[in-house]
């Protein structure tokens, strides 16, 4: 029995083609295969050699269509199909400049699939840097030698090609995150923008100004707590001019009497300032339009202006911005 | 000649062994993922339970025996292909031998004698000229002779294993015309080629006949009891599980299959003697057939002394190298081989 030839690729016309490709890929999950035998199956299948660059997973793979291990090209060739596996810029591609066949497309598209899958069990969701403290230190510190960077790369696993962001946490941790990982929706936190590992010190240096920008987003403290450095625009310039020691202007100080007046003063008017709309402002605060309409007024007088109006929101939303900043200087 | 010896007054040893082995098995070994998924696309083409024997002829002429030209194997010129008719057994028709030579050898090459798969009952001896014989042949510098002997069921026992011997005869008594060294000659073959092989070796040390160099037996059929734990574990799963095996040694031997009188050079897992063969390498999957059997005999060569080399892949179902030679431990089965041969042939420099 041995000695027959027997077709596995998915090209051979007597093969439903496209349960072929399902079910190998099924039957790889199912018996726990590994991720060379992912892309070896691609190669396979399709009749060509198979290629799985991830970087930040440290993976690259290419088989022959004979099933044979290889090291992938640099970059593919633009005319060859490809695919991206899951979301940290992993790239499966198939080495196949003729016209396109329906095949390929199929084979990529459950190779990638099957492929996340196994990479997730295999490597762990690599979205995420090993925390290490000492290692994200030197990494954002501009004066680290080029030698201790490279070594803490190595320790954080992340390859010299990763694209990364830093993030300052209220809880005071640095963290070096891989721009394909969202952040942790919960933790309070500045983060700086992305970049090579390089420009992670000035990513670093936005990261804890865009911190100081964030608000602990309950009644008494409303606003976002998680800010992006390179979504804040003009924001940045004030949260670099005013810091701990800059003595209140007359505005900031007046937004405090009225806040302590009222326990619901804060929300409403972050909601004012941050709103499309008084009406959706209103639906933000759960109260009614009219009764929302009641507490402008009041807060108005309060502060000494009228928040009805754009160029008095904006006092508004500037005065907010600089409450945030005047109480992170003993937060943070 | 060796053969067994019968003791009437013994319960049948096949039918108690049976009984345990149904008892004591476990679940079948788990396939190697990559072997599981190429798996379900072979078993469109090779049901585990095999051919019905009703369909043979329709099997034979089949695509899935491929049948390389003359073109294919001389591979651009780095082997000088020739077809040749020789004398079979006595009294029997004529055999031929595809013969395979490293062209611009000037020096006697050691051979490769090899005898094709197919269950007893198909291929030719050129079905199983794979690509990898050649790369060992090319990469060796060996010089391949494949012989095509008669198949069952129309030609029963001793008709194929004598073509066989009567073709390795030949070829030792005109290796200085072949450009063969004599004494460097392996016998090699897979499935029933490599019982076939085993039972080569056992004939020609029996017979006085050319002292082999070694014995390269892949997952060989040698069996025709067919009642080990793992034929019985492996039944209706894999490639040419318990009844396809069933089918081929009853093509083989007919009524006689199971019962007292085999003789070894039908089924070498008979042989009572298996000391003084030449250095014999045998692998097969954990997951087929003849696991159970193929360890036997490497255990049993051992055990009388001789050298034997085993490799059981684990969860490799009969054939998965050729059958499905992309996959990691496809690729792994050949580099053993390779390694045993090259290894073999240098120790005499």
């Amino acid at each position: 029995m041995k000695d027959l030839t027997i077709r596995l690729d998915a090209l051979d016309p007597q093969a439903g083609a496209a349960l072929r490709v399902i079910t190998y890929f099924d039957d790889l999950l199912a018996h726990n295969a590994g991720i060379q035998a992912i892309v070896r199956a691609a190669a396979v299948l399709s009749a060509g050699p198979a290629a799985l660059v991830d970087e930040a997973r440290q993976v690259r793979l290419r088989v022959d269509e004979a099933g044979r291990l290889g090291e992938p090209a640099a970059a593919p060739d633009p005319a060859w199909p490809s695919v991206p596996v899951g979301s940290g810029g992993g790239l499966l591609w198939l080495e196949q400049s003729g016209p396109p066949r329906p095949v390929d497309a199929m084979v990529l598209e459950r190779a990638a699939a099957a492929a996340a899958a196994v990479l997730d069990r295999t490597r762990g969701r690599r979205d995420s840097v090993p925390y290490d403290q000492a290692s994200t230190e030197i990494l954002l510190d501009p004066a680290s030698p080029r030698e201790a960077r490279t070594a803490a790369l190595r320790r954080l696993r992340l390859p010299e090609t990763a694209q990364v962001r830093a993030v300052a946490r209220a809880d005071g941790k640095a963290l070096v995150q891989l721009v394909s990982a969202a952040p942790d929706p919960s933790a309070r936190a500045g983060v700086g923008p992305a970049g090579g590992v390089a420009d992670l010190p000035a990513s670093w240096a936005a990261a804890r100004l865009a911190l100081r920008l964030t608000a602990e987003g309950t009644p008494d403290d409303p606003g976002p707590r998680i800010v992006h450095a390179d979504q804040s625009g003009a924001l940045m310039v004030l949260a670099a001019a005013v810091g701990p020691a800059t003595p209140p202007i007359a505005d900031v100080v007046a937004l405090e009497h009225a806040v302590r007046s009222a326990p619901w003063m804060a929300a409403t008017l972050d909601a004012v300032a941050t709103s499309a709309s008084v009406r959706s402002a209103a639906a933000a605060l759960r109260v009614h339009h009219s009764t929302l309409q009641e507490r402008i007024a009041h807060a108005g007088r309060l502060l000494g202006w009228s928040v009805d109006d754009p160029a008095g929101r904006l006092r508004l939303h500037l005065a907010l911005v600089l409450r945030r900043l005047h109480r992170a200087a003993s937060a943070m | 000649m060796t053969t067994t010896a019968p003791d009437p007054t013994a319960p049948d040893p096949a039918a108690a062994l049976a009984a345990t082995a149904a008892t004591l098995v476990g679940p079948p070994p788990p396939f190697d993922p990559e072997l599981a998924a190429a798996l379900r696309i072979i078993n469109e083409v090779i049901p585990p339970g095999g051919f019905s024997l009703d369909a043979i002829d329709a099997v034979r002429q089949g695509a899935a025996l491929e049948n390389p030209s003359d073109e294919a194997l001389a591979r651009g010129g780095a082997f000088v292909i020739e077809e040749r008719a020789v004398p079979g057994p006595a009294g029997a028709p004529d055999i031929s031998l595809l013969i395979c030579r490293p062209a611009g050898t000037t020096t006697p090459t050691a051979a490769l004698y090899h005898i094709h798969g197919g269950g007893m009952i198909l291929g030719t001896n050129r079905t199983g000229l794979n690509e990898f014989l050649l790369d060992m042949a090319q990469e060796l510098t060996l010089t391949l002779v494949s012989v095509e002997y008669r198949l069952a069921p129309e030609t029963p026992h001793p008709g194929p294993v004598e073509d066989c011997y009567a073709g390795l005869m030949w070829t030792a008594e005109h290796a200085d015309e072949l450009g063969i060294d004599p004494e460097r000659i392996v016998v090699a073959g897979g499935s029933a080629g490599g019982g076939l092989a085993a039972a080569v070796a056992l004939m020609a040390r029996d017979r006085g006949g050319p002292a082999l160099y070694g014995q390269m037996l892949i997952c060989p059929m040698i069996d025709d009891r067919n009642d080990t734990p793992s034929s019985i574990q492996m039944a209706g799963l894999g490639v040419w599980d318990r009844a396809a095996n069933e089918s081929g040694w009853t093509a083989l031997l007919g009524d006689a299959r199971g019962t007292d009188g085999v003789s070894p050079y039908a089924a070498p897992a008979r042989a009572v003697d298996l000391s003084g063969l030449p250095p014999a390498f045998i692998d097969v999957g954990s997951a087929e057939t003849f696991r159970d059997e193929d360890v036997a005999y490497a255990t049993r060569i051992w055990q009388a002394g001789g050298r034997a080399e085993l490799h059981v892949w684990p969860g490799g179902f009969h054939g998965f190298d050729g059958l499905a030679p992309h996959t990691v431990i496809s690729q792994d089965a050949k580099v053993a081989r390779l390694a045993w041969l090259r290894r073999l042939l240098s120790q005499s420099g």
